[in-house]
């Protein structure tokens, strides 16, 4: 502490040496002035995508939005329609109003829904879309095996996240390198064309099949899937909305059924006979789905649709009871229709013993149809139970993969082509073939 | 205290909380009181430590204008945040910069984290539990710019120094002060008991509300979960101190042992702490040295509390909902031995909460140690060096158990978890000062130096699930079958600069102040590393003036400044783009580690900067014993570090920038009486008063940034307030509750909305109601933040008798009480849960959901007797006694019908810190009641025993 003023006699002899002390931390500090930050328990795309493990590290995150993806695409795709619904049940599921907003399609820029998910669709599937370029400006300017093959597969992967966004949000921004600034939205017909040059020109470098320990990655199979789905809506994707409507664009119906064609000719997949095999836990051994969400029983890579649906008292560990069906769903299905399995209505049973299922009050569980979905009690709707659950999951993680694209669809893509082009016969045809495989 | 003087322990006390000695703590040096030019505070600590006080944070509370304390909750050893002239910041932290005998110490939390169940975590205690109050002389407040410009880059939310007690030259001395106190709740919620539950259920049931199935939910108890969870608590603590020394060497040496017990089952605080202060001189005071060390060991037992409550609930939220007409306990009809009351085996949603409160095992033992040393140079008569070393260490272990027989821990068949926090600060200052007067008229005192941070933060976790037994709880991790999650992290970060200050007087009427800083840190982008922080400072001793002579004031002062500061409160790297692995994907049926971006890079991050202009007018009258200050201030913020959404596609929705502003003006006043002063009475009584309002100017492209989620169930993103232009942060926003439809259901106001071409607001038209609120049909039902301030103390010693009180006070704050908006529901009993009885008392439907809306939004004005103390003091020769009885929290008058209208919420304290303010991207919340830890009513007794 300095004492203003204040006199000392001065020893002289004691301050050469002492004055040496000034330069301690002097040459402390002299070790290094540098600011620069070299961050060891993160990466930048600088140093990373370098050998094999490390692109194969980076393809697993650029493929892992897909997981979280699915439950954006399930509420926007689907809480929006008849398939599912969301009611309010007494303390749970208002959650601000959005499942309701969502049923009766009376979001807004800023309502609940609006803010939440649908942004979080807009945001998850451009993270998609991001991880992608990242990792392909990362790997210009390196060598890497089978180089060409990740590319194509990266740029696959990147159009599938885009049809994503052109399915939800129309023409959104072309961006192909991991630059952030705003850019103007072009016309989805823009977007649209884009997507076909770059699954066109994929496809060829891609794989027919990958060895099993490899399966789920992208496939020739997997891009001609994504083209004969684009093509059979082209009409929409190429058309233009106005004030009066939709003006269809140009029809695409022999691209579907050639792109479909190149699928079911390409002699990697063939229909399930048994149709509850393709969804189970060991779905990956399925001959038939295409390219799929891939799933692991283990935390946090698992499936826990059912978790969304199902009751409290019907499975371990217990679920949410919120996801429900519309009776006028329900009811659109023939009861000799193998589909109508995947519903649960009337009284219920616990999935994991068998054994009748209670409400929480005692009372026994029967689903049934929604009376005010406002105010639904816990065993009101029709519950959806397409996934089995996984005799093995560990917690809610089920490792059921979902499948995005299988051949089934592709022979359906057809039919609806064909009879887009008048040829009717051809396309009762092709749905018959699935009928008859099916037990 | 001269050498020589026969050291003699005195506890009488002083005159004023806010003392006016002559030599003021004002970073890197000390000034003359006289000659401050800025707004700077000095609390006498030893007068501010009185009831249960475990740190710094609540001395300052309700005795200094302009400076507004939060409790975090009643947990014991709770964080408080601390807002100097209101909050500058959105994201970055609004703490203050933490400054102990020289060396800034981070307020970054030092406990491991925790985890939470079916919810965030609890907030982490305070980091500055570390320092026993005791051990502290006094604590200065650096509240305007010019006060606080030395600290530049880390001072925009104002700076508090920290000067602990050293010894004295004469005979070695000795104190022992002991308290014990006890704790009750200090307030309670008003649920349905057992008798109420059942009747209410049978009513609803008969008139055809609810189903006949739920009188099967009904037992034969009654139990009052709250009592059941709830306890009295002891608090002991001791401290032993013994000091002196010759001129050439003094040393201060203290021991302190505190063991504090929540007022929940379960958890508490026990400290253990050392610290040596000792002072070396030599070659006729050339040569100074001081050395300084603080060890302490923290043994902190947690209960689960969340912090912002969560879907299926902590112990607070099972105490509100579990069934009142169930048991604590009941006999295992297989085994014969009794287990506690739970709805089914396994993995339950709705838990017994006494069994939360006794199964879970949570602890965390945190250690640390702030050591340094000060060598002082004495170059020339005016001319003095001085360098300065310090490490601020502290290592934290932090063990939870889930038992596998617990209805939590059931769902992972027992979830073990360690984690350790770990960091080290290193601080190097060299500084030199020159202070020479010339002629009688002028002096000039120039200080100028440099300093260096290092600071690296470690992080570890490992977690085990699938325990065959309960055995081992967190003590052995491989005893699980599971182990899902291995966790390691590094941060560093370096600050450097240099700053200089000087002080010029003339004829000690004339003050002018000038400082500048130049500071570099390592978080931000690569051209934009350094920053310059000026600030200049006036002040006119009006009183001394000739034409004064014969005012009536004994002292008249005007003072002036203007400063610009810094915030570098970011994460570091955060200006770079960062990949990491964690979100992995399945090839084949196996995992593969996946790397992906988790950060959008933003190259031209820079520090936030605001700018303050203040001025203040200081008088006293009677020798100063009636003294006056009041102040105001305008504090601009720009170049806010905001998370901001981005144009996609990019990694992730937000970035860092540095965009909007945002705007603090003030008033402060504050005075202080010394009323009566004779050889038999002294009392004095001083009042402070505050006011500030906060504006959020602008935020960039975004009209607005939701804040405050909403907790409980069926709340999935629910917002209660809006940061928005325009509005101060703490804003509420939503629907206004109208009533109820015949069904019961609620209606709200629903809008029409009037909008310009850009999309703005410029009108709206009610239409009628709304059972969903849409976006049109919320808006501003509220503001958190008060009107204004007040703390006012009184003193009294006469004869041997003394007696102190402290009262504080906010007016005009509102509050989400968003435990009554999710408890105050009947429709709880649909799942047999309990709810508060004021909602028997509104219209809405036993089959509603909890919406929320301005039906939940309360005012929060209160005011506190924090503390009333009064004691007795003997002599016996040398030595002294004072005994003393203190309660602390005695009585809240307030209409907040929850636990109690201080709360708050979120994390302020974040991942790591540039050796000062805690650095994070929490955003403050004010004004939300999750429910959080129930404050303590104490009454204590202690002594004070010295020879």
């Amino acid at each position: 502490m300095k004492k203003p003023g204040s006199r000392f006699s001065v020893r002289a002899a004691g301050r050469g040496p002492l004055t040496l002390l000034l330069l301690l931390p002097v040459l402390a500090v002299s070790q290094g002035c540098s600011l620069d930050e070299n961050p060891v328990s993160v990466i930048t795309p600088d140093n990373f995508f370098q050998n094999e493990e490390e692109v194969l590290a980076g393809l697993a995150g650029a493929y892992a939005p897909l997981r979280a993806l699915m439950e954006d695409f399930l509420i926007m795709g689907e809480a929006t329609t008849d398939e599912i619904i969301v009611p309010t049940r007494g303390q749970d599921w208002f959650d601000n109003g959005r499942w309701i907003e969502l049923y009766q399609h009376t979001w807004t820029a800023n309502s609940p829904a609006g803010l939440d998910d649908t942004n979080s669709a807009w945001e998850g599937f451009f993270g998609g879309v991001t991880d992608a370029n990242i990792m392909l400006s990362g790997l210009e300017g390196v060598t890497v095996a089978d180089q060409e093959i990740i590319v194509a597969e990266l740029r696959t992967l990147r159009a599938l996240y885009y049809y994503s966004l052109m399915d939800l949000f129309g023409g959104v921004p072309i961006v192909t390198e991991p630059v952030i600034v705003a850019r103007p939205r072009p016309t989805r017909a823009e977007l649209f064309n884009f997507l076909e040059q770059e699954l066109t020109a994929a496809r060829n470098d891609l794989p027919t099949s990958w060895p099993s320990n490899f399966n789920g990655r992208m496939t020739r199979g997997a891009a001609d899937a994504i083209l004969a789905s684009m093509y059979l809506n082209a009409e929409v994707f190429t058309g233009e909305v106005s004030a009066g409507g939709l003006q269809p664009g140009q029809a695409r119906w022999q691209d579907a059924i050639d792109a479909a064609e190149r699928v079911i000719n390409s002699g990697v997949y063939s229909l399930a006979t048994d149709w509850v095999s393709i969804f189970t836990a060991d779905n990956h051994l399925s001959p038939e789905p295409i390219l799929v969400v891939k799933h692991l029983n283990q935390s946090g890579l698992g499936w826990n649709f059912n978790m969304r649906t199902l009751h409290y008292n019907q499975i371990s560990p217990s679920p949410w009871n919120g996801w429900s069906t519309l009776a006028e769903t329900y009811n659109k299905f023939d009861q000799d229709d193998l589909r109508e399995d995947i519903f649960l209505v009337g009284p219920q049973v616990n999935l994991d013993t068998g054994e009748p299922v209670d409400e929480r009050g005692g009372a026994p569980l029967v689903y049934g149809d929604i009376n005010d979905i406002f105010q639904a009690n816990e065993s009101e709707g029709i519950r959806i139970y397409k996934w089995p659950a996984d005799a093995d999951r560990v917690q809610t993680d089920n490792s059921n993969d979902v499948a995005l694209y299988r051949l089934a669809e592709m022979y359906l893509i057809q039919a609806e082509a064909l009879n887009e082009l008048g040829n009717t016969a051809a396309a009762v045809d092709l749905v018959n073939i699935i009928r008859d495989e099916r037990t | 205290m001269t050498a020589g003087e026969t050291a003699t322990v005195d506890f009488s006390l002083q005159i004023q909380a806010v003392v006016m000695e002559d030599l003021v703590a004002t970073g890197y040096g000390t000034q003359e009181r006289l000659a401050i030019t800025g707004s700077v505070a000095t609390i006498d600590a030893p007068e501010a430590n009185v009831g249960v006080i475990t740190n710094v944070n609540q001395m300052i509370d309700g005795r200094v204008s302009g400076v507004r304390i939060t409790q975090n909750s009643g947990e014991p050893g709770s964080g408080q945040q601390i807002r100097i002239r209101g909050g500058n910041s959105i994201n970055a932290s609004s703490s203050p910069l933490y400054v102990i005998d020289g060396i800034a110490v981070s307020n970054a939390q030092t406990e491991a984290d925790g985890i939470g169940i079916g919810g965030s975590a609890g907030l982490p205690r305070s980091p500055l539990n570390l320092l026993n109050p005791s051990d502290i002389e006094t604590i200065t407040i650096l509240k305007d710019a010019s006060a606080t410009a030395i600290y530049g880059s880390r001072a925009s939310n104002g700076v508090v120094l920290i000067t602990t007690k050293k010894g004295a030259p004469g005979d070695v001395s000795m104190e022992f002060n002991a308290y014990v106190a006890g704790g009750s709740a200090a307030n309670s919620l008003d649920v349905l008991n057992g008798n109420e539950y059942r009747q209410f259920v049978q009513d609803q049931v008969s008139a055809g509300n609810l189903d006949p199935s739920r009188l099967a939910g009904l037992g034969t108890a009654n139990t009052d979960w709250e009592n059941e969870v709830t306890r009295s608590s002891l608090t002991q603590n001791y401290d032993l101190v013994f000091s002196g020394g010759i001129q050439a060497a003094r040393f201060r040496a203290s021991l302190n042992y505190m063991d504090q017990e929540g007022i929940l089952l379960n958890n508490g605080l026990q400290r253990i702490q050392g610290r040596l202060n000792a002072t070396f001189s030599a070659f006729d005071d050339i040569l100074n040295m001081d050395l300084r060390l603080t060890s302490s060991h923290n043994e902190n037992k947690y209960v689960s509390v969340q912090n912002a409550g969560g879907f299926e609930g902590d112990l607070l939220q099972n105490m509100v909902v579990f069934n009142p007409t169930q048991p604590v306990t009941v006999t295992n009809p297989d085994t014969g031995e009794e287990e506690f009351y739970e709805l089914g085996p396994g993995r339950q949603s709705v838990r017994n909460p006494v069994a939360i409160a006794e199964q879970l095992q949570d602890e965390a033992s945190t250690s640390r140690t702030l050591a340094s040393l000060n060598i002082g140079l004495n170059l020339l008569p005016s001319l003095t060096a001085q360098l300065v070393g310090g490490v601020d260490r502290s290592g934290s272990n932090r063990r939870t158990y889930l038992p596998r027989e617990s209805a939590i821990g059931a769902e992972w068949e027992g979830r073990a978890l360690q984690q350790e926090r770990d960091r080290t600060d290193i601080t190097f200052q060299g500084t030199l000062n020159w202070d020479q007067s010339f002629g009688e008229d002028h002096r000039l005192d120039v200080v100028g130096g440099f300093e260096t941070l290092d600071s690296d933060l470690r992080t570890f976790s490992a977690e085990a699930r699938g325990f065959a037994t309960d055995a081992f709880s967190f003590s052995n991790l491989s005893g699980g079958n599971i182990r899902p999650i291995v966790e390691s992290r590094l941060e560093e970060i370096r600050l450097l600069s240099g700053f200089g200050r000087a002080n010029y007087s003339f004829k000690d009427r004339y003050f002018v102040t000038g400082v500048y800083r130049y500071d570099g840190s390592s978080n931000f982008g690569a051209g934009n590393k350094w920053s310059s922080f000026p600030a200049i400072s006036a002040s006119w001793r009006i009183s001394e003036e000739g034409f004064m002579a014969d005012g009536p004031f004994s002292e008249l002062r005007l003072r002036g400044g203007w400063g610009l500061q810094g915030n570098p409160a970011v994460p570091p790297y955060s200006s770079l783009i960062t990949l990491e692995p964690g979100d992995d994907y399945v090839f084949g049926e196996s995992s593969i580690t996946g790397v992906n971006a988790t950060q959008n890079a933003n190259p031209d991050l820079k520090w936030e900067r605001t700018e303050q202009i203040s001025a203040a007018l200081d008088f006293g009258f009677m020798d100063n014993r009636l003294a006056f200050t009041l102040e105001g201030y305008v504090k601009n913020t720009k170049d806010l570090l905001l998370e901001v959404t981005v144009p996609q596609p990019a990694a992730v929705g937000t970035r860092l920038e540095n965009i909007g502003k945002v705007k603090n003006t003030g008033f402060e006043f504050s005075f202080d009486h010394v009323a009566v002063d004779n050889s038999s009475v002294t009392w004095s009584y001083g009042l402070v008063f505050d006011l500030n309002r906060n504006e959020v100017v602008d935020l960039g492209i975004q009209s607005f940034i939701a804040n405050g989620g909403v907790s409980g169930q069926g709340q999935s993103g629910q917002n209660a307030q809006r940061i928005l232009p325009g509005h101060p942060i703490g804003t509420f926003w939503g629907p206004e509750f109208v009533g109820v439809d015949e069904q019961g259901r609620q209606l709200f106001n629903q809008y029409e909305v009037q909008r310009d071409a850009d999309g703005n607001e410029i009108g709206r038209t009610l239409i009628g109601t709304t059972l969903v609120p849409g976006g049109d049909d919320k808006t501003v039902i509220g503001d958190a933040t008060p009107d204004f301030g007040l703390g006012l103390n009184s003193r009294l010693t006469w004869g041997k008798l003394d007696a102190s009180f402290l009262m504080v006070s906010e007016v005009g704050q509102d509050v989400l009480n968003n435990t009554a908006l999710v408890y105050s529901t009947k429709s709880n009993v649909l799942q047999d849960k309990n709810f508060l009885k004021s909602a028997l008392d509104d219209p809405i439907g036993i089959a509603e959901p909890a919406i929320f809306s301005d039906l939940w939004i309360e005012d929060g004005s209160y005011f506190r007797l924090q503390n009333l103390t009064v004691g007795y003091s003997f002599r016996f020769g040398s030595n002294a006694l004072r005994a003393y009885v203190a309660a602390d929290n005695l009585f809240v008058i307030t209409g907040y019908s929850g636990y109690d209208p201080q709360v708050f919420t979120g994390s302020d304290t974040g991942r790591n810190s540039a050796g000062g303010a805690g650095v994070g991207l929490g955003r403050s919340t004010p004004g939300l009641d999750y429910l959080s830890y129930p404050r303590a009513r104490t009454i204590l007794f202690g002594i004070n025993f010295g020879i």
